[in-house]
């Protein structure tokens, strides 16, 4: 072998002159139009991950973006792949959408598809369930929203629509400039609907995003003009003149586009940057029709919107077992923030269960409570939130997943929804003396001195207003009764319509402001003021949104004692918190509702409560507070056995992950098992136990250049000191073997080669490190390099025979 | 000097034999092979790869051009591998003042017979060693390499075949460029192969000093082989397959030297030609009756580097001596050029047709008839 030294002196880089010229890949040059898109592929995948990370401030977790990512690479590299396969260019578009409908099925199909991914019609009515629950949820939720089902379904579609557009631009019509635009609406976005604007460090790693794309289409133009030019020279299709200068044409336009790009983006960025929260203004959409309030943002607006919906719409109907017919409260707002009222989040706790919801906070045992029972029938609310009488102590047959909100009450799902729910609340309506009520101290808890809150600079008028209205007042119920009576007395007039055309519909302490001056205005109005009032007084309150316990049915078949509800009764009402009673409702817009009377309940009531037990109950009343605090409250709410419907899921998740993880490793195992099998049996095999070598080599990190020639591999590897003299002299018969395979005139068949190779496959494995055996077992590299030989193989024969 | 008549009627005689089956067993060719290089080798030290070209051509059949500075043992391989060999050997010493007749003979008048009467040349032999060939004056040059070409010599309208085996090897100095006539390019392309000693390394340098101080090495040694056997051998040699595929990477190699951004003139196909030739002698020479790629990597340099032209921008300053470099191109080029082993399509190897080496010619027959 003396005479066969100059390939491998060669190959092994002793040569200085060899060493400084860059590799070569022998077919690097080959890719045309489709093969250099990768890059390009890449480049946009990074730029709406990015975009879609930007959405974070309005979402609550990230587990939604890992679900926007999947959908957006199988898209992306989907059509990657499809192009690669040749796939006309105008069906590529079709085929993407295909894939994403198979993406979402298999995600969200929830077992309605034939394998997994064929969809049924069963999964397009899981689908319009999914979009309308996700549209609801999207319409009742504050920012940060849940991440519900549907939102995460409407994401993840979205997502996949716009990766489908990205690709037609960028890609298929090579006017990557323009997908930018569409990587621009989840950009965008948070800027329009939170007051902060959209994250700076989101937007400016976007635009890097997007600067790096268009470097990156320029890099592939070239690349492209380079291919054809040497396509179109016959003899150069595989001569190595690597290093034929690029004409630089079109460089100029080229450097514009990367210019406007720039400009583009830095512009977008100073505009959302500035973008006033636009959310007051009104810019945010209404709900769909038919739904209870349109935004989460603002409910109290989207309130006054179906209030002056000209016909009303039935919401539901309930019989009950209460002395009194109750509101229904659908959530609560117990925080001012900004100028606005809205509903506090953190107390949210999906873990409380309606099945047992804790006993109302801070009411005291010594007042008289009452057990109601509720059956309600939903008509037409599609909520996020549950219509609910006050101090809701069970609610039974809810269908989903519904939660109850440890501060508010509130009970809500994450997945569900109202629509043609029936179920049955129990109840507890509380029958407080005025007495108590009178008596009540102003040593509030802790957890409810955020609703004494206001903000930094109210409208005067609010608080002169209270003073006035509440002088010769001693008890905070007194002040509360008198602000009442102010709000219900002739000075103001019920009108939906009025605060609209002057300009101060909804609830915010601006607004009250105004509202005081003219007089007009409606239950959102009324209510925000009263609650306004009482906090400038130093009593706790809130205001909660729900229904007016509607009118008793004149539909005799459905029996005497049903209520119906309709959309008209949507209502607003003031919540007032009483040291040992807890939060009361009163009743200040004029002409709705009932007034709840005290005074009346004095009257009727036994004389038994005496001074003695009066005085009884003020001091327990203070001590049942402090228990009751948070920590009580917490404590009572976890529910264990929720955890364990996730348990199965994400067992199953992690199965699937871990199969995904390990199908390179068992392709690559199958492959060798296949090839053994060939090998022991045909003759001949000896370029098959060649190829096993090769590839084997590649995944322990042994390059296996194709201008080598056997031989001198074989030496490289007999070099590399990583096999022993048995293995070796086996290598060393595999490699005559296919010598004789390949160069003799007839092959002779080798008994011993497939023992042989399995001799040099294990010592070169074991000779390896440990990562890179590991390396070699799960990832291995042969593989992607053969995958890559089938493409590129089926794209040859479909360029040699059209 | 033999004349050659005699002689290629024999060689008709034994082309044959060959045709059917090699004349001799390729062990016993590696033997002989063996035997010549160690010969060589005991006047020639570390030069290992050299001699083992230049026995590759000699067995090719092919004409070897040994190119380096002087002192380096050019004349001595030349006169070693001749000596190795029972056979006629002719020298030439080039100098400016040479004539053509000095080199292919001449008609002198018998006076006793009164007729012309052919005194052959040094040509007249089976190895024939130009020294300095590049000193001589054109027209010189281009009568040795006529013959080297057609085998044969035309003096005074006759021609005479030259003998078999008939090989030259002719050395010419690179540096010294002073009142000397560089080989035009296609007398170049003549030669199977150009190689060139290069210094040899200190130890080897330092034995020499040990071992060849006194005396003339060359007395030393004799002829190992028989021209009979050597003729043998070669038609052996011609006997070795080589695969399509071999072939195919040869042609691939050859024509990448055309296209190649660095030369202005690549191969020519009788540069293919002699490759697999020479190719074949060499795994003759290693015992293997089949070439392999490795055969044509390892002489790709030898064979093709001599006949290629690089471009002045690829020259750059090398204007006195442009054969490291261009074999620093072929390098480059072997290195990019992929190996056609069994990894197409199909894995299953191809039946092949069985190659028959077409009976080649005597070569020195044509002046016969």
């Amino acid at each position: 072998m003396t005479s066969l030294s100059t390939k491998p002196a060669l190959s092994m880089d002793t040569l200085p002159s060899q060493r400084a010229r860059p590799p070569r890949l022998p077919h690097s040059r080959r890719g045309t139009r489709d093969a250099a898109v990768w890059p390009l592929v890449v480049s946009l995948l990074l730029l709406l991950l990015i975009c879609c990370a930007a959405l974070g401030p309005l979402l609550r977790g990230s587990a939604w973006w890992w679900v926007c990512a999947a959908v957006a690479s199988a898209v992306l590299l989907g059509s990657a792949v499809f192009r690669r396969l040749g796939l006309p260019r105008p069906l590529v578009p079709v085929a993407n959408i295909a894939l994403l409908v198979a993406t979402l099925t298999l995600l969200f199909g929830g077992g309605t598809a034939v394998f997994w991914f064929i969809p049924t019609p069963q999964t397009v009515d899981t689908f319009a369930g999914l979009i309308d629950a996700g549209r609801a949820s999207v319409a009742q939720q504050s920012t940060p929203a849940e991440v519900t089902l549907g939102i995460l379904f409407l994401l993840a579609g979205g997502t996949g629509l716009i990766a489908i557009a990205m690709d037609l631009l960028a890609v298929t019509l090579r006017w990557p400039a323009l997908a930018a635009v569409g990587a621009l609406v989840p950009l965008l976005a948070p800027g329009f609907i939170i007051d902060d604007g959209a994250d700076i460090a989101a937007l400016t790693a976007a635009a890097i995003a997007f600067l790096l794309l268009l470097r990156v289409d320029v890099y592939v133009r070239r690349a492209q003009e380079a291919a054809q030019e040497s396509a179109r020279d016959p003899a150069g299709v595989r001569a190595p003149r690597v290093y034929r200068t690029q004409r630089p044409r079109g460089t100029g336009s080229i450097g514009g586009a990367v210019l406007v790009g720039t400009l583009t983006i830095v512009g977008a960025l100073i505009l959302s940057t500035l973008t006033p929260a636009l959310t007051t203004s009104g810019l945010v959409t209404a709900g769909p029709a038919g739904l209870l309030f349109g935004s989460g943002v603002s409910p109290l607006i989207n309130l006054g919107q179906d209030l002056r919906r000209p016909k009303a719409g039935p919401a539901f109907h309930y019989t009950s077992t209460g002395t009194e017919q109750p509101y229904f409260t659908l959530l609560t707002l117990d925080q001012v923030i900004g100028l606005t009222w809205t509903a506090r989040i953190d107390g949210a706790d999906t873990r409380n269960t309606v099945d047992d919801i804790a006993r109302p906070f801070g009411l005291d045992n010594s007042v008289e409570t009452l057990k109601a029972s509720t059956s309600v029938v939903i008509d037409g609310v599609n909520s996020h939130w549950l219509p609910a009488p006050a101090r809701a102590t069970k609610v039974e047959g809810l269908i989903g997943r519904w939660y109850w909100d440890s501060r508010t009450r509130a009970i809500a799902s994450t997945t569900g929804n109202t629509l043609s729910q029936t179920y049955t609340v129990s109840s507890l309506e509380i029958k407080p003396t005025a007495d108590q009520l009178r008596r009540s101290s102003t040593d509030y808890p802790a957890s409810v001195l955020g609703n004494l809150q206001l903000p930094v600079n109210p409208p005067p008028i609010i608080e002169q207003t209270a003073r006035q209205v509440t002088e010769g007042t001693s008890s905070g119920y007194d002040a509360a009764v008198a602000v009442q009576n102010y709000l219900r007395s002739s000075a103001f007039t019920y009108d939906t319509e009025a605060p609209v055309e002057d300009g101060y519909d909804g609830g915010g302490v601006d607004v009250i402001g105004v509202f005081l001056q003219q007089k007009r205005g409606y239950c959102v109005h009324f209510a925000a003021t009263m609650a306004a009032m009482a906090r400038t007084l130093g009593i706790p309150s809130r205001v909660s949104l729900g229904y007016l316990p509607g009118v008793k049915s004149q539909d005799f078949q459905q029996g005497l004692g049903q209520y119906d509800v309709d959309s008209h009764d949507l209502h607003a009402w003031p919540e007032l918190y009483f040291v040992g009673i807890g939060w009361v409702k009163f009743e200040p817009t004029p002409g709705r509702g009932s007034v709840p009377n005290f005074e009346q309940a004095v009257d009727a009531g036994t004389p038994t409560s005496g001074p003695g037990g009066a005085a009884a109950n003020s001091a327990p009343g203070l001590s049942v507070d402090r228990l009751a605090d948070d920590s009580a409250l917490e404590r009572g709410a976890t529910a264990p056995s929720a955890a364990s419907t996730n348990l199965l899921g994400i067992i199953g998740f992690s199965a699937l992950g871990l199969l995904v993880l390990l199908l390179p490793g068992i392709t690559r195992r199958m492959l060798r098992l296949s090839r053994m099998r060939r090998i022991h049996s045909a003759g001949g095999a000896a370029a098959l136990a060649w190829i096993e070598l090769q590839h084997t080599s590649l995944d322990h990190g042994i390059p296996v250049p194709v201008t080598e020639t056997p031989r001198a591999f074989t030496m490289r590897l007999e070099r590399l000191r990583r096999l022993d003299t048995e293995s070796t002299e086996a290598l060393d018969r595999v490699l005559l073997s296919l010598e004789r395979s390949r160069f003799d005139r007839s092959p002779k068949r080798a008994d011993t080669l497939a023992d042989d190779l399995t001799l040099v496959l294990r010592a070169l494995h074991a000779s390896a490190s440990v990562g890179i055996r590991l390396r070699a077992t799960f990832a291995p590299t042969s593989l992607f390099a053969a995958l890559g030989a089938v493409l590129l193989g089926e794209r040859r024969a479909r360029t040699l025979a059209p | 000097m033999n004349l050659k008549p005699t002689r290629s009627s024999a060689e008709l005689a034994s082309v044959p034999s060959a045709d059917d089956e090699s004349a001799v067993d390729l062990s016993e060719l590696q033997e002989a092979g063996r035997a010549i290089m160690h010969n060589v080798e005991t006047v020639i030290d570390g030069k290992r790869e050299a001699v083992k070209i230049a026995l590759t051509v000699l067995l090719a059949e092919g004409h070897l051009l040994i190119e380096d500075v002087p002192g380096v043992g050019k004349t001595m391989l030349a006169k070693a591998l001749a000596r190795s060999v029972d056979c006629t050997v002719g020298r030439i010493q080039f100098t400016p003042d040479l004539l053509p007749s000095d080199v292919t003979g001449v008609s002198v008048f018998n006076q006793a017979e009164r007729r012309f009467e052919f005194k052959p040349g040094p040509v007249f032999a089976n190895i024939v060693i130009g020294d300095e060939i590049n000193r001589a004056s054109p027209k010189t040059q281009s009568a040795l390499l006529e013959s080297m070409e057609e085998r044969q010599v035309t003096v005074d309208g006759v021609t005479y075949p030259l003998a078999l085996p008939f090989t030259v090897i002719a050395t010419q100095n690179p540096i010294e460029m002073e009142g000397t006539y560089a080989l035009p390019e296609a007398q170049r392309d003549r030669f199977m192969a150009r190689i060139s000693m290069g210094y040899p390394d200190s130890k080897s340098e330092l034995a020499m000093l040990d071992s060849r101080d006194t005396g003339s090495p060359l007395a030393l040694i004799s002829a190992v082989v028989s021209g009979d056997t050597l003729r043998d051998m070669m038609l052996t040699a011609r006997a070795v397959f080589a695969s399509s595929a071999v072939k195919e990477y040869a042609v691939t190699l050859v024509r990448a030297t055309r296209d190649d951004r660095d030369l202005r003139l690549g191969a020519s196909p009788r540069a293919t030609l002699q490759l697999i030739r020479a190719a074949k002698a060499q795994a003759a020479l290693d015992g293997r009756d089949y070439v392999l790629p490795d055969d044509i990597d390892s002489l790709a340099v030898a064979v093709l580097g001599h006949r290629l032209v690089p471009t002045s921008r690829a020259l750059g300053h090398h204007h006195q001596n442009s054969g490291p470099l261009i074999d620093d191109i072929v390098r480059r080029i072997l290195a990019d050029t992929p190996v056609p082993v069994g990894l197409g399509a199909s894995a299953l190897p191809v039946s092949m047709p069985p190659v028959r080496i077409i009976p080649s010619r005597p070569v020195g027959s044509t002046g016969q008839s």
